[in-house]
């Protein structure tokens, strides 16, 4: 299951697994923001790098027009991926729980 | 445990249903299970992506092993592509020199305990370990 919608007017819920099956949904959806973007991630469960990508793509478009992706509630597992991948020195991430 | 499955990403959640089952006959900690569906994601994804000269179903087997699970898939009638050879990719490039892609076995790497290969008969088989750390 992945869903990823608007929760607010600045924030974004994405929730479940953002797989390579699902990465296309993703990308869709984030093809369509513009402006600064936070992503609250409280419900996302799983990513994989097809996943990750999709959130390098958008931030780098919107970082091009001096915005970018904010990521916050990041569980514990998902700031691992995160880390593994250099993506927190890429991100503004706010962990789950601050 | 083991099931074949077709070369679709559409299986990934086949395949996650198939992980789930196994830690629950096996009591296995389900933490886990993060880093298994990721390597066998990646992995999986591999596979139907670049080995594109067959439609065979892909083989994926699931065993206890220690504290943790054993997992290997089979893909036949490809060439060899040894996951332990990936190019490295770094992490600490600053946003304009990152590109999507790349990062999927660079994860299992550096995530599962253990990788092993083997290739016969034009026959390819990853196995990796994850036990309890």
């Amino acid at each position: 299951m992945f869903d990823i919608q608007f929760a607010d007017d600045d924030i974004i819920a994405v929730e479940g697994r953002l797989d390579a099956a699902q990465a296309l949904k993703a990308q869709t959806f984030l093809d369509q923001v513009e402006g600064r973007c936070v992503l609250d991630l409280s419900k996302l469960e799983y990513v994989s790098s097809a996943g990750l990508g999709v959130l390098l793509k958008t931030h780098k478009r919107l970082m091009g027009g001096g915005n970018g992706l904010k990521l916050i509630n990041v569980n514990h597992h998902i700031h691992d991926i995160f880390g593994y991948s250099g993506f927190d020195k890429l991100f503004e991430i706010v962990p789950a729980g601050d | 445990m083991q099931r074949k499955f077709s070369r679709s990403f559409d299986e990934l959640k086949h395949i996650v249903a198939m992980t789930v089952d196994f830690f629950e006959k096996q009591d296995l900690e389900p933490t886990l299970r993060n880093v298994v569906d990721l390597a066998i994601e990646e992995l999986f994804v591999n596979m139907v992506t670049y080995n594109t000269e067959t439609s065979d179903d892909i083989l994926i087997q699931m065993s206890p092993h220690d504290h943790g699970i054993e997992v290997s898939l089979t893909d036949n009638d490809v060439e060899r592509f040894d996951p332990r050879g990936a190019g490295p990719v770094d992490i600490d490039a600053p946003l304009d020199d990152r590109t999507p892609g790349g990062l999927g076995l660079y994860l299992v790497l550096k995530m599962v305990d253990s990788i092993h290969y083997e290739y016969r008969n034009r026959q390819s088989k990853i196995t990796f370990i994850v036990d309890r750390k």
